[in-house]
């Protein structure tokens, strides 16, 4: 399946496995200027936004992430029982049918409604070290903040934000390059979520609520409904694909703003502009800087033959910075530029994203209204700038604002 | 009833077909196409479909 360089000379090779590796270097911008495709150990990578726009969206490709386990010689067990029944890892109808179901309860109408609460969750979390002029922002602000989020979301106890935060930060292990070493904690995660997870369920069958859980229990669509599995599958994944990425998104925009001081106070003084700044954010900075595609069937693309079986990956940074795809490709929230591919496309477009983009578009503002002239306070602790991304630790000083 | 798509936010990622089959379907060249007169009987499904764009392009009109 995969190519070498040897095998073709004239386009670049990336060795995607090596966690030096960088998506944002100059190395993979002069490769785009070169070829709108490389060869990486992980299959094919895409570089440029029309090709990635096209083919996120081209359904002769599923879902890539269905064989990940396999990939990493994992066959059998609770995580691939689990795996294989993700709305991600689903197609055709079986993916359609579950997206129907879950779709109401992700509504703007919906979201929308909580945004007082999101407001005043990011209020109290700043109150608790703005003082000082300093903080770590992952877990003082970007990790709490995107857990209570899925709380509020789903009608949990807020004050256990912790547990569920643990549980899916274990899990999240799967996504990584030791997820073989991690199995026993990833499985054990698991475990603790279906429990909590079933638990709510029968909880909000005798006792409805006005929250997601209980939309998702009473969810039909012409006479069909979620069973039991299907809820518990379903609410674990939304916890899973929820946490880490809005935590990891938000640590990625303050490191963008901190590039960009004159923007940050800008978005202060206009709090309008959080919707464009969280836009322009993913555009130059997505947490998810490959999407992953696998082709169903042969076809040729762009003269390009691609096998049954292909892995392909998408890259959004690459694509969302890509000069022949935009006049401009600077970061400017007041900026008019191509939409991002951070939310991925098609018929897996991120469900979340609503709630992702309303709950990060009320913390920018006023995270800029409350920090003022943030500076980073030492080195701290990042994931490579490769695969899902974002800082481990961010220590930051900042002069306090009202 | 009358359906109306705006075409330059429109971005044909077909989240309406899912909702809406019988109203909108992603042709073979991977754009967009839809009936801008549906039988009322597919109201729910259009408003689901308006939901769930990613892109709130789609309108519904009386
Ligand atoms: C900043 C935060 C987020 C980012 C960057 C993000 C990104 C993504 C990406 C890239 C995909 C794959 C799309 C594709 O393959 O084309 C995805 C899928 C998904 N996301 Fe998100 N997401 C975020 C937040 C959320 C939240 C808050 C939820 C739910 C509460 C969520 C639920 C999902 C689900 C269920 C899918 C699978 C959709 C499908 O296959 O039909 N995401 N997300
Ligand atoms: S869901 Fe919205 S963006 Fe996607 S094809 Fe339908 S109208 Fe266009």
């Amino acid at each position: 399946m995969t190519a070498t360089q040897a095998d073709v000379p004239d386009v670049p090779y990336f060795d995607l496995a090596d966690p030096s590796f960088d998506v944002t270097s100059e190395l993979v911008h002069a490769a785009r200027d070169e070829s709108w495709y490389v060869h990486t150990p992980y299959g094919l990578a895409v570089l440029r936004y029309n090709e990635v726009g096209a083919l996120l969206k081209d359904r002769r490709l599923r879902q890539g992430s269905a064989a990940w386990p396999a990939h990493n010689g994992i066959h059998s067990g609770l995580f691939t029982d689990w795996w294989n029944d993700v709305l991600m890892n689903l197609e055709g109808e079986d993916h359609h049918r579950i997206r129907r179901l879950l779709n109401p309860a992700f509504s703007p109408k919906v979201i929308n409604a909580m945004v007082p609460q999101f407001q005043a969750l990011a209020e109290e979390l700043v109150d608790a070290f703005v003082d000082e002029g300093r903080c770590e922002f992952v877990s003082q602000f970007a990790e709490p903040y995107s857990a209570r989020i899925l709380c509020i979301l789903l009608g949990l106890p807020e004050s256990e934000w912790q547990q569920i935060s643990t549980w899916a930060v274990d899990l999240g292990l799967s996504l990584g390059v030791t997820f073989a070493q991690d199995l026993d904690k990833i499985h054990a995660a698991l475990e603790g979520l279906y429990g909590y997870c079933n638990e709510l369920i029968a909880d909000r069958r005798d006792n409805p609520r006005d929250d997601l859980t209980t939309r998702l229990v009473q969810a039909s669509r012409d006479e069909d409904r979620l069973t039991e599995t299907e809820l518990a599958v379903s609410l674990v994944f939304l916890i899973f694909a929820g946490m880490d990425t809005t935590r990891n998104q938000l640590g990625l925009a303050l490191q963008t703003f901190l590039r960009h001081p004159d923007q940050w106070a800008k978005l202060a003084e206009r709090p309008d502009l959080g919707r464009a700044a969280v836009e322009e954010v993913m555009r130059v900075n997505p947490t998810i800087t490959w999407i992953t595609r696998e082709a169903l069937e042969p076809f040729t693309f762009q003269g390009l033959e691609i096998e049954q079986g292909q892995t392909i990956q998408l890259f959004s940074h690459s694509a969302g910075t890509d000069p022949s795809a935009m006049a401009d490709t600077t970061f400017d929230i007041e900026g008019d530029r191509a939409s991002h591919m951070g939310f991925g496309g098609g018929v897996h477009h991120c469900l979340g994203h609503f709630v992702a983009r309303t709950d990060m578009s009320v913390a920018l503002p006023l995270l800029a209204r409350r920090l003022r002239d943030p500076r980073a306070d030492g080195p701290g602790e990042w994931l490579p700038m490769s695969g899902n991304t974002g800082p481990v630790r961010f220590p930051i000083t900042f002069t306090p604002g009202a | 009833m009358r359906v109306i798509v705006d075409r330059a936010l429109c971005d044909d990622h077909g989240q309406c077909e899912i909702a809406a089959p019988n109203v909108f379907r992603i042709g073979v060249d991977g754009k967009l196409e839809y009936d801008e007169r549906p039988d009322p009987s597919e109201r729910d499904a259009i408003e689901e479909a308006a939901d769930a764009c990613p892109l709130q392009a789609i309108l519904v009109q009386e």
